[in-house]
C-alpha cells in the first residue's frame, strides 16, 4: 500500500514537473512572440507580456509547492550540516511545526482575499483574479501537507536528507 | 492587550531562528511576516496580498528564469567548449596559460549566463579537467581559480544580482548594465596579473602554442559565442528591446545557433535545460515572493528610514557610510546567500545612499561586486562548495589557494569603491545623468 501511494506520488511529482517545464516554455514564447509583434510588426501586444507574467507567478508558486525537492531549497545548512541525526530530528520537528502554525493560522485569512479578487479581472487576457490567485491555496495547501509529511517523518524517526543542490543558485 | 516582546523584535528573531533550524529562507521570512501581522493583529491574509501583487507586477523580474535559460543552453549546445578553444588559442601560450585561459573565458562567459554558479558549474568541469589533466597545475589551485574568476560573472553584464538590485533600488537596469563593464575587467586584469606573478616560482606550464594559421578557424567556429554579448547589449542600448526581452532574445539566439548551426541539442537535453532552468527560478523565485512578502513588513516598520536618521547623527561622509556598508555586506556575505542579502538588506541602506548624495548606479555596482565577494568568502562561500564538490577536493585545501585571489578581490573592491568614475564612466558617455 505504502509502496504504491509512493509511486503514485513520484507519478504525480514528474507530471507536476511536466508542467512547470511547460509554463517555462510558454513564457519564453510568449517573451519572442512580444518582441517580435512590437518590434518587428509593430504591433502592441499586451497579452503576450501579461501572459509572461502569468507565467511567471504560476512557475514560482506551483514549483515551491508541488516540485521543487526539500534538497533543492535554499537554506541555510551550516547548523544542520554539523548537527548529528537526533539534533536533526529536533531542528526539524521544531521548524515544521511553526511553520505549520503560522501557515494554517494564515490559510483562511488567504482564502477571503483571493476569492474577494473575483470583482476584478486581468487587463488583457481577462483573467478572473481569483482564479489566477488560486496559486497560492495551491502552494500552501501543497506546503502545509508536505510539512505535514515531514513532520510524521520526525516523529517516527527519519530525517529528510537536508541541504541544497549547489548549481542551482546565482 | 500589552505583548511581551515588540512584534517587529520577534520577527527577526522568528526568521534567523527558522532559518538556524534549516526552514527554507523563503518560508522561514514569509512565517515570519505571518507572526508580524498575527502580534500587530493585522490581517493574516496580507502576506498573500503582498505576495500576489508583488509578483504579478514584478516584469523586470522575468530576466531572471530567461538568463538561467540562456546559461543552460549555451552549456546544452557546447557553445561553452568552443569558447575555451578560442581562449586557448590565444593565451594558452603563455606561462600559466591555461590559468589565463580560465579568467578570459569567464570575462567572456560572464557576457552572457549572469549567474556565477552558473559560470562555475557551466566551465567549472571543463576547466579542472584541462587544468589538471597529466599534473600540469594543483587541483586544489585549479578549483580556487575558477571559484575566483566566476565571480567576475555577475558584474560584467548581463547579470541576475544586477536586475534584482535595479528591482529594489529603482535603477536604472540599463545604465547599472554598462557600470559593470570597467570594474569587471579591472578585476579580470587583476586576476591575470596575479597568475602571472605567481607562475614562474610555481613553475606552471606552457600550452603548445596553436599556429598562427590555425587562428582564424578557431575563431570561426566560436563566432557565434563571441557573438552573445553583441547580441544581447545591441538590443539593449539600441534601443530594440528592454532588458527582460534582451533576456529572451539572448536565450532564442543560444538555442538556435546550438540547434541549426552547432546541431549539438535533441529534444531530450532540451527538456533537460527547460527543467533545469525551470528548478533554478523556482528555488530563486521563493526566496524572491519571501523577500517580497517581508518587505511589506520592514515598510510598515520604517525601518530604512529610521535607519537613515540614526545614521544621521553619525555624521558620515559618504566614504565613511560605503566603508561600513562594505564592512557589514562583507560580514553578512560570510554567512548569508547573495540574493538574500540582496533583498533584504540593502534595501534598507538605499535611503540613506540617496540622502548622502551617493550614486545609486555607482552604490549598486559596490553592493554586487561584494555581494559576489561573499561567494568565495570562507567559511560560507557558496562557489567554494560548488568547486569542491566538482574537483573533489577538500574544501581547506582550496581556501588556502583562494585567499590570494580574495585579497586581490578586495583591492578592486576598495578601487571600485573609492572611484565612482570607474563605474559611472561608461554609462556617462552613453547618457546617464548621474
Amino acid at each position: 500500500m505504502t509502496d504504491r501511494l509512493i509511486s503514485l506520488g513520484g507519478w504525480l511529482h514528474r507530471r507536476a514537473e511536466n508542467v512547470a517545464v511547460a509554463m517555462l516554455a510558454v513564457m519564453f514564447a510568449a517573451f519572442i512572440v512580444q518582441v517580435v509583434c512590437r518590434y518587428l510588426l509593430n504591433l502592441p501586444v499586451g497579452w503576450a507580456s501579461e501572459l509572461t507574467l502569468v507565467m511567471w507567478l504560476w512557475l514560482v508558486l506551483w514549483g515551491a509547492g508541488l516540485v521543487l525537492p526539500e534538497r533543492e531549497e535554499i537554506r541555510f545548512d551550516v547548523i544542520w550540516g554539523a548537527a548529528g541525526p537526533k539534533a536533526r530530528r529536533w531542528m526539524q520537528g521544531i521548524a515544521a511545526t511553526a511553520l505549520l502554525i503560522l501557515y494554517g493560522a494564515s490559510l483562511p485569512a488567504a482564502w477571503d482575499f483571493v476569492s474577494f479578487m473575483k470583482i476584478q479581472k486581468t487587463a488583457y487576457l481577462r483573467i478572473r483574479y481569483d482564479h489566477l490567485f488560486m496559486v497560492f491555496m495551491i502552494f500552501a495547501v501543497a506546503v502545509l501537507l508536505r510539512y505535514v509529511w515531514l513532520l510524521i517523518q520526525v516523529l517516527r524517526g527519519r530525517v529528510e536528507a537536508g541541504g541544497r543542490t549547489l548549481e542551482d543558485l546565482p | 492587550m500589552s505583548l511581551p516582546i515588540d512584534p517587529f523584535a520577534a520577527s527577526v528573531i522568528s526568521i534567523v531562528a527558522l532559518a538556524l533550524l534549516g526552514l527554507p529562507i523563503g518560508h522561514a521570512m514569509i512565517a515570519s511576516s505571518i507572526l508580524y501581522l498575527m502580534m500587530e493583529g493585522l490581517d493574516l491574509g496580507t502576506a498573500a496580498e503582498q505576495m500576489l501583487n508583488g509578483l504579478f507586477s514584478s516584469y523586470i523580474l522575468l530576466a531572471v528564469p530567461l538568463f538561467i535559460l540562456a546559461a543552460e543552453l549555451m552549456n546544452a549546445g557546447a557553445m561553452t567548449m568552443r569558447l575555451l578553444a578560442f581562449c586557448n588559442a590565444f593565451v594558452g601560450r603563455f606561462r600559466g596559460g591555461l590559468a589565463l585561459v580560465n579568467v578570459v573565458q569567464s570575462v567572456i562567459f560572464a557576457g552572457m549566463s549572469g549567474s556565477a554558479i552558473a559560470d562555475a558549474a557551466g566551465t567549472g568541469k571543463l576547466m579542472q579537467k584541462m587544468m589538471t589533466e597529466g599534473g600540469k597545475y594543483p587541483p586544489a589551485f585549479a578549483a580556487a581559480l575558477t571559484a575566483s574568476s566566476a565571480v567576475i560573472g555577475p558584474i560584467i553584464p548581463p547579470s541576475i544580482p544586477v536586475v534584482i538590485y535595479a528591482l529594489v533600488s529603482d535603477a536604472s537596469i540599463g545604465y547599472l548594465f554598462l557600470a559593470g563593464v570597467v570594474p569587471g575587467l579591472v578585476m579580470g586584469l587583476m586576476q591575470a596579473g596575479l597568475i602571472v606573478g605567481v607562475s614562474r616560482r610555481r613553475r606552471f606550464p606552457v600550452e603548445p602554442p596553436v599556429p598562427a594559421r590555425d587562428l582564424p578557424r578557431a575563431t570561426l567556429t566560436a563566432l557565434p559565442a563571441l557573438l552573445m554579448p553583441a547580441v544581447l547589449l545591441g538590443g539593449i542600448y539600441g534601443g530594440a528591446t528592454t532588458p527582460t526581452e534582451a533576456a529572451a532574445v539572448a536565450a532564442l539566439y543560444a538555442l538556435l545557433v546550438s540547434a541549426l548551426l552547432y546541431r549539438s541539442i535533441t529534444p531530450a537535453s532540451l527538456y533537460a535545460s527547460l527543467s533545469g532552468a525551470a528548478r533554478t527560478t523556482i528555488s530563486i523565485g521563493m526566496l524572491i515572493a519571501g523577500a517580497i512578502v517581508y518587505n511589506y513588513v520592514v515598510t510598515l516598520e520604517n525601518i530604512p528610514t529610521a535607519l537613515s536618521a540614526w545614521l544621521a547623527a553619525f555624521d558620515l561622509s559618504p566614504l565613511g557610510f560605503l566603508l561600513m556598508v562594505n564592512v557589514i555586506l562583507l560580514a553578512l556575505g560570510c554567512l548569508l546567500e547573495g540574493t538574500t542579502i540582496l533583498l533584504v538588506i540593502v534595501p534598507v541602506f538605499i535611503p540613506t545612499a540617496n540622502a548622502l548624495g551617493i550614486d545609486l548606479v555607482h552604490f549598486g555596482i559596490v553592493c554586487v561586486v561584494n555581494i559576489m565577494l561573499g561567494l568565495i568568502t570562507p567559511p560560507y562561500g557558496l562557489l567554494l562548495f560548488v568547486m569542491a564538490s566538482i574537483s573533489g577536493q577538500k574544501l581547506n585545501a582550496i581556501v588556502r589557494e583562494v585567499l590570494p585571489f580574495l585579497f586581490a578581490m578586495l583591492a578592486a573592491l576598495a578601487l571600485i569603491t573609492f572611484f565612482p568614475g570607474l563605474s559611472l564612466w561608461l554609462p556617462r558617455l552613453f547618457g546617464y545623468q548621474g
